[in-house]
């Protein structure tokens, strides 16, 4: 008797025959490497989620249809450590993902995570196991700092490479783009208690006194927690010039709601934990309008140069890239090379060789611009992007490609 | 904005935040009252509420804030909404008594209050399961109303909430002082024994304690949708505590109690904001709490009962 879930897998195996049915009939024989991509799929950052494991799924897919290095079928695997009952990701979770991926010879590299608190757990598993991977959007400079290292990479050698710049750059580069360009003059300072959001409002706040700004006062939300008016009618009082918001949806969406009410006129500012569909959806109109976000990446998908990539991209998922997309879709293309720099070599495939090949990476043409990474596995061209929210009723409002207006690069700290 | 401006805003912050708590705490406290229960399955009947509401609303072609009613529609839109969750969810809590509590009432130990944590936790998953984990844009369809007194605001959103509780709670303390139900509860709530001899139906009592209960978490539910103008799946685990916390507070068991219960730990909440920083919030909270309980263990308004040796 056919039971549900044999019948789900028979079903799965034909689709599964149709799509790759011509590569793997035809090269039964090609080592398959897997490469696990570790990102939140589950919780308040699902929708990003998705939409970035896409770009490492598209490149590995069209490396096996060209058989791009001979031999070799890469299977990439989604490993999702964001949990139900933390309603985002979840840092155990995360760690059990990197121990299962380390206790599998098959795999040969990762991409992910996406989140800071995430990497922070998997890092050091990680590194034990000697297990590279690439993130496309984590941010926390703590991980790769040498300063850490006996924390996050025991074993010495880097293994935690980024295709973006960190929040070294994300929150100080905000800073000089408040004070310079919006000309502000004070601002208070809120953050998530997450790894990510602290470390970023700490480097933001930092580099806003430096550079003259008054910082009225810092506090901390907690994420669970649903009313925000408390510390937004303080704030009001304060009357600053603008908020900074270090921190990612679960209590952005709640706080960018309820500020929208109590402080409508100030200016409001995050990373790029308030980049995201999802802000847009919980918060929606007219409560996001005008919040500004920073991206830790060159703003590529408006460029012509892309456009080929958008429209792959888009005829494959349905769904169109944004800017983590492309640095995840870069990850990809870095193992991929890697990969094929040591077929080509007739060296052997395997995680130590592969960490390798990442760290030895010079690419000059990826669509994000130069990859290269120092000894730390930091990207050494960094570019911070802003972004501005306005609303455009011509496309969904949820999209947010169509809601994100870029709005320049973010003068270097 | 003044000091005095500033604390105004924040007793009327504390005060929509006391409301929701009270008519949460109010569900804890009938059912532990009766069966000496603490029902952790009420956390997420709250959150069911918010969804039912949320759905009701959006039935009516409400989505987010930028559809505005007024007048008789409004009125009509928000009843319907208020009754789809009160029943909805006062039928779940009728069910959970029913079903899965009454063959428990004569099992001794926790195991009736591990089933609520159970109850809890099916309906936590069966939501995430169809609604999913993110955060949703509850429709409201209230005016942008908005009145000054001195620097601080108060929105018309505020006054329903207020009025709402107060109706409820009052229509509460109306039904369970002088109708037959109402005494037949508080006479079960004194003695079981006793009240059943008598000839109280006690599990009319139970299930109508539990009805009321649950109809008020789904009232809260929509109270905190139109407040937030959001609904998530994990919103019962953070609200439920508090309220839970409410209900100890003011003396579990007792209608009054979690009434000012409610309302002070908002009140805490949204100063404790203001003085020390919204990072204490929760300590300033459960050490006021401790501090109640270990100078007055029944709670504020708690009495020894005497019956309950």
């Amino acid at each position: 008797m056919l039971t549900r879930r044999s019948a789900f897998k028979a079903a799965a195996g034909i689709a599964a025959t149709a799509t790759f049915g011509v590569t793997q009939g035809a090269y039964a024989a090609d080592m398959v490497v897997k490469v696990g991509i570790n990102l939140s799929y589950t919780g308040a950052d699902s929708e990003s989620a998705t939409r970035v494991a896409n770009g490492g799924i598209l490149a590995f897919e069209e490396a096996n249809k060209y058989k791009e290095v001979k031999g070799v079928t890469f299977e990439p695997v989604k490993l999702d450590d964001g949990t139900a009952t933390a309603g985002q990701y979840d840092p155990a979770q995360a760690a059990t993902n990197a121990r299962k991926m380390v206790s599998d010879k098959g795999y040969i590299a990762a991409l992910g995570p996406q989140m800071s608190g995430a990497g922070k757990a998997m890092s050091p598993i990680l590194s034990a196991g000697n297990l590279a991977t690439i993130t496309p959007s984590s941010t926390n400079p703590d991980i790769t700092d040498p300063k850490f290292a006996a924390q996050y990479r025991p074993n010495g050698k880097a293994i935690y490479f980024r295709t973006v710049a960190t929040d070294a750059y994300q929150g100080p580069n905000m800073a000089n783009y408040m004070a310079d360009v919006l000309k502000v003059k004070s601002v208070f300072v809120l953050d998530d208690s997450g790894a990510y959001g602290v470390g970023i409002a700490d480097s933001f706040q930092a580099q806003a006194e430096k550079k003259g700004i008054k910082v009225l006062g810092r506090d901390r939300l907690d994420p669970k927690a649903v009313d925000y008016a408390t510390i937004l009618t303080k704030i009001k009082s304060m009357n600053p010039d603008a908020l900074y918001y270090g921190g990612v949806g679960q209590a952005g969406v709640k706080l960018a709601k309820q500020a929208y009410e109590i402080i409508p006129n100030v200016i409001k500012a995050g990373g790029d934990g308030m980049q995201s569909a999802d802000l847009l959806k919980g918060a929606g109109f007219p409560a996001v309008e005008g919040w500004y976000a920073t991206v830790a990446s060159p703003h590529v998908t408006d460029d012509p140069k892309t456009k080929d990539f958008s429209d792959r991209y888009f005829a494959r998922f349905n769904l169109r890239p944004d800017d983590y997309t492309v640095t995840c879709y870069t990850g990809a293309r870095v193992i991929i090379e890697a990969v094929k720099m040591l077929v080509n070599a007739g060296k052997p495939v395997n995680r130590d060789t592969v960490r390798d090949a990442i760290q030895a990476t010079k690419i000059s043409n990826t669509l994000q611009g130069p990859v290269e990474f120092d000894e730390n596995g930091d990207l050494k061209n960094k570019v911070i992007s802003v972004f501005q929210i306005k609303k455009d009723t011509t496309k969904p409002l949820d999209d947010p490609d169509a809601q994100y207006k870029y709005v320049g690069v973010a003068p270097m700290a | 904005m003044t000091t005095a401006d500033l604390f105004l805003q924040q007793a009327i912050n504390g005060l929509s935040l006391g409301a929701m708590y009270s008519l949460l705490a109010l569900g804890f406290t009938l059912v532990y009252g009766i069966m000496e229960l603490i029902n952790f399955s009420h956390f997420n009947v709250f959150m069911v509420g918010s969804f039912v509401a949320m759905v009701t609303l959006q039935m009516f072609g409400l989505s987010g804030q930028d559809t505005i009613l007024t007048g008789l529609p409004l009125v009509g839109v928000m009843l319907v909404a208020f009754l789809a969750s009160m029943t909805l969810c006062g039928a779940i809590g009728v069910a959970i008594e029913r079903f899965l509590l009454r063959p428990l009432r004569a099992v001794k130990g926790p195991a009736a209050m591990i089933t609520t944590i159970g109850v809890s936790y099916v309906l936590f998953n069966a939501v995430l399961l169809s609604i999913g984990a993110d955060s949703k844009n509850f429709p409201n369809p209230l005016p942008p109303l908005t009145f000054a007194i001195g620097g601080a605001v108060l929105r018309l959103r505020e006054i329903l909430i207020w009025i709402i509780s107060l109706v409820l709670m009052g229509g509460l303390t109306y039904f369970v002082q002088f109708t037959r139900l109402g005494k037949a509860m508080r006479a079960t709530a004194q003695d079981p024994e006793a009240a059943r001899m008598m000839g109280v139906e006690v599990d009319r009592v139970v299930m109508t304690a539990f009805f009321v209960g649950s109809a008020l978490a789904g009232a809260s539910g929509m109270i905190f949708g139109l407040y937030y103008n959001l609904s998530k799946v994990d919103i019962g685990f953070a609200a439920g505590l508090r309220a839970f916390t409410a209900a100890v507070l003011g003396g579990i068991g007792n209608v009054p109690g979690a009434m000012v219960g409610g309302v002070l730990i908002g009140l805490i909440e949204a100063l404790s904001g203001q003085v020390v920083g919204t990072a204490w919030t929760d300590v300033i909270i459960f050490g006021i709490l401790v501090l109640v309980l270990v100078f007055k263990p029944v709670g504020l308004m708690g009495r020894v009962a005497p019956n309950k040796s």
